[in-house]
């Protein structure tokens, strides 16, 4: 019986590099994971002890920052600007395509695994299909320069699960919401607290959104950053979270949490629609649960690590996190 | 007094203050009428200048820039980080992709790779790079830029020997000329980039102003006809010195500038500043530090630097280029240095901590072998291995590089001081 409140870390496989990015073959515990040695790894999160299996062939130049499964094959994106198509059964590279001019940040496949979406650094957001590789459409929305005339950076896109909408938001907290069969801008939003600009202390940038999830309505979509920091020279902020109404453009929940710093690194709706887990870090790490109606905490744990991205199991009993040097199992049952 | 000569509003410049401590200095005689400020009016002088006026701007990255995502790169490894290196325009000189517009201008550019500081504390490294020397208990050693503004400055200067501009509250250091005394403190720029308190009072007009400077010149004449002490003479130099100050209001102003001159350099700080330095040198100030803060990237190292990066490349690849073109960059000596690098090893916050015991600086232009680097660091960047570079070798580079006598001493009372710490060498692999 699924229970937030149960959650609890039941093992971790230690790691020499950073998973930036995670997805799992569905109905088991084999994970796909992006790494900082610019390789893609799988591990089976279920097994005591498991070491990490590295893919082979040409693969990326950089840090491999996202992956995503379609059917039997995984896709994964860099900071190279490369998208990756791998054999998950040979653990074998097959081609790859240069997608972006920056760093590739996030990708999505939608639900009938037909299309990809990226977005990168170039500030663009790019429809690939996910098949042959071809790119479907460009969308341009964020802007390149911050309002210090700085680099910006667009950090995450979602899908929804019906496959009908698409959001995506930015370093400095701009949020623009799709319909993706159109490629059209339907909606936006903001959450500038996401982005701290310092004028006069450090005199640069921290912060952004760095995860959206749709509940699995559609109605809500919750964007994921840090809120204000006082000292941009550490991760010191309180992690933020803002859900959104999004088509009566309303702010439903501000969560501001002091206790676990750091960035929301992902979000993820429970079906219900109750609740929904959220996890990330600075220096450490947490996972958080929230109501979704209160925007209250329900549960949370420190991480045995900065969590960059997680996977949750189809039962939702177990949820499979990666980050920096580690990967962890959480259970939301009696493990 | 100490530092009296400064632009922040809480060490606001005291004109008498200025002068007392100037004739104590001892400042040499001089003669011009200091309200002729703008030398370069005149082909002649602008062309004097260029030939034996000297000038160093130090881009000064505080808080320690990364040397793996500058000047260092070490991609494919544990500690490399996301950037790839390129090719520069120097063959087989490879710096970080973040500083592309530098990668072409690597001509005129050497890397030192191989600094070993010890000191990973900022106020610490920021002493010891800023002196060349440790700390030393009873001796207020002069910073760089206070022996440069000895050094290169000129007697008859009708423009501050020695600028000093720190915008960010973080890390601010106004440098210190130490024994040799407040005539080469820096003037320091913080809160604006145009001096304060440099103006003469609204309620004094400048037909009155200048009466008042002739009738101080008439009994100042009569008075040391028949004397001959120095101190005399350096009182009447400090009056024409402050006139000239008076006047330099416009060099900090890049309003001046043409058009396509600010635009070239662009709307950011960082840049319009390396702008204020290009036109001080121009004009004869021999000593211009713009420091840019703050790069203390413990927490999200690589986003930090995509945005100090592009500053940094843009700003000083526009300054080399700016230089070059008007015919400055072989009397101008561009460094950028930091009081350390940053840790090869990536924190859980995807951050860069401090680190002095392997990591880079650059030269440029006046005295220096351009496209080329010195020194190694072992695959990971954790340990040198070829080449270790002390604050004082680069004390004697520099010196060197300016055509400083750096074996020269100072003497404070009978004891003598040599301005680069013992047993420092340049290093001549760099050096034109």
């Amino acid at each position: 019986m699924v229970d937030p409140n149960k959650l609890k870390e039941i093992r971790t496989h230690k790691q020499s590099s950073i998973f930036f990015g995670v997805d799992r073959m569905p109905e088991t515990s084999r994970l796909f994971c992006g790494s900082s040695d610019f390789k893609v790894y799988e591990l089976d999160a279920k097994v005591e002890k498991a070491e990490s299996q590295a893919f082979t062939g040409e693969g990326h130049t950089s840090y491999v920052t996202t992956v995503s499964l379609t059917g039997s094959t995984l896709v994964s994106g860099s900071y190279d600007g490369h998208l990756a198509w791998w054999n998950t059964e040979k653990r074998e590279f097959i081609r790859k395509v240069k997608a972006h001019d920056k760093w590739i940040r996030m990708i999505q496949i939608t639900p009938d695994g037909k299309t990809i979406v990226s977005v990168a650094d170039d500030m663009l957001i790019k429809l690939w299909n996910a098949e042959s590789g071809e790119k479907l459409n460009e969308l341009v929305e964020h802007k390149p320069l911050t309002p210090n005339e700085y680099p910006s950076m667009l950090y995450a896109v979602t899908i929804s699960s019906d496959g009908k909408l698409m959001a995506t938001a930015d370093k400095v907290g701009h949020i623009a919401v799709w319909d993706l069969a159109e490629a059209k801008k339907i909606s936006e939003l903001e959450a500038p607290v996401m982005y701290t600009w310092d004028p006069r202390q450090r005199r640069h940038s921290i912060g952004g959104i760095r995860s959206l999830a749709f509940s699995k309505d559609s109605k809500l979509l919750a964007a994921g950053g840090i809120g204000k920091i006082g000292n941009i020279d550490h991760l010191g902020g309180p992690s933020r979270i803002e859900v959104f109404d999004w088509q009566a453009k309303k702010r439903v929940h501000e969560i501001s949490d002091d206790k676990f710093k750091g960035l929301v690194e992902q979000i993820e709706f429970h079906p219900s629609g109750d609740w929904f887990v959220a996890a990330g870090g600075d220096h450490s790490g947490f996972i958080s649960i929230y109501d979704a109606k209160t925007g209250k905490v329900i549960k949370q744990a420190k991480a045995p690590m900065h969590v960059h991205g997680f996977s949750i199991i189809e039962n939702w009993e177990r949820i499979y996190g990666v980050g920096h040097n580690n990967v962890a199992v959480w259970t939301l049952a009696d493990a | 007094m100490r530092n009296n000569f400064c632009g922040s509003p809480e060490h606001g410049v005291s004109r008498r203050g200025f002068l007392g401590t100037a004739a104590a200095a001892g400042a040499a005689t001089l003669g011009a009428d200091m309200t002729a400020l703008d030398a370069l009016k005149s082909p002649a002088m602008a062309g004097e200048l260029k030939r034996k006026q000297k000038n160093v701007i130090l881009l000064w990255l505080a808080g320690g820039a990364s040397q793996l995502e500058t000047w260092d790169p070490k991609p494919g490894r544990p500690t490399g980080g996301p950037f790839a290196k390129i090719q520069t325009s120097a063959p087989g000189v490879e710096i970080s992709e973040m500083l592309p517009k530098m990668s072409k201008m690597m001509g005129n550019t050497a890397i030192i790779r191989s600094l070993n500081t010890r000191v990973g504390d900022h106020g610490g490294g920021a002493a010891l790079m800023e002196t060349g020397r440790a700390r030393e208990q009873g001796v207020q050693h002069p910073d760089i830029g206070a022996i440069c503004a000895r050094e290169l400055g000129r007697a008859d200067s009708q423009v501050p020997d020695y600028v000093s501009m720190y915008t960010s509250t973080e890390g601010r250091r106004k440098g210190t000329s130490g024994y040799l005394g407040s005539r080469f403190a820096p003037m320091f720029l913080a809160e604006s980039m145009i001096p304060q308190n440099i103006r003469r009072l609204e309620t004094i007009t400048d037909v009155d102003h200048k009466d008042r400077a002739a009738l101080r010149d008439l009994l100042a004449k009569r008075f040391t006809r028949s004397r001959t002490s120095s101190t005399v003479g350096s009182h009447t130099s400090a009056y024409q010195r402050v006139r000239g100050l008076m006047a330099s209001e416009k060099l900090f102003d890049i309003e001046q500038e043409p058009a396509k001159v600010r635009e070239m350099y662009g709307p950011r700080q960082f840049a319009e500043q390396c702008l204020i330095a290009r036109r001080l040198v121009e004009a004869g100030t021999p000593f211009v530090k713009v420091a840019r803060a703050w790069w203390d990237s413990h927490g999200q190292n690589f986003e930090t630097h995509q945005e100090l990066c592009a500053d940094l490349d843009h700003a000083m690849s526009t300054l080399l280029t700016d230089l070059k073109d008007r015919g400055l960059l072989e009397t101008t000596l561009v460094i950028t240095l930091a009081e350390f690098g940053r840790t090869p090893n990536i924190n859980p916050s995807l951050g860069r901590d401090h680190f002095a015991n392997a990591w880079s600086m650059s030269l440029s232009g006046c005295g220096i072998k351009g496209g080329t680097f010195y020194g190694k660091t072992d695959p990971d960047g954790q340990t040198v291995v070829d080449g270790e570079t002390k604050s004082g070798d680069v004390f004697a580079t520099i010196f060197r590089a300016l055509g400083i006598d750096h074996e020269k001493e100072y003497h404070i009372g009978a004891r003598p001081i040599p301005i680069v710490d013992f047993g420092c060498k340049a290093i001549e692999e760099v050096l034109a």
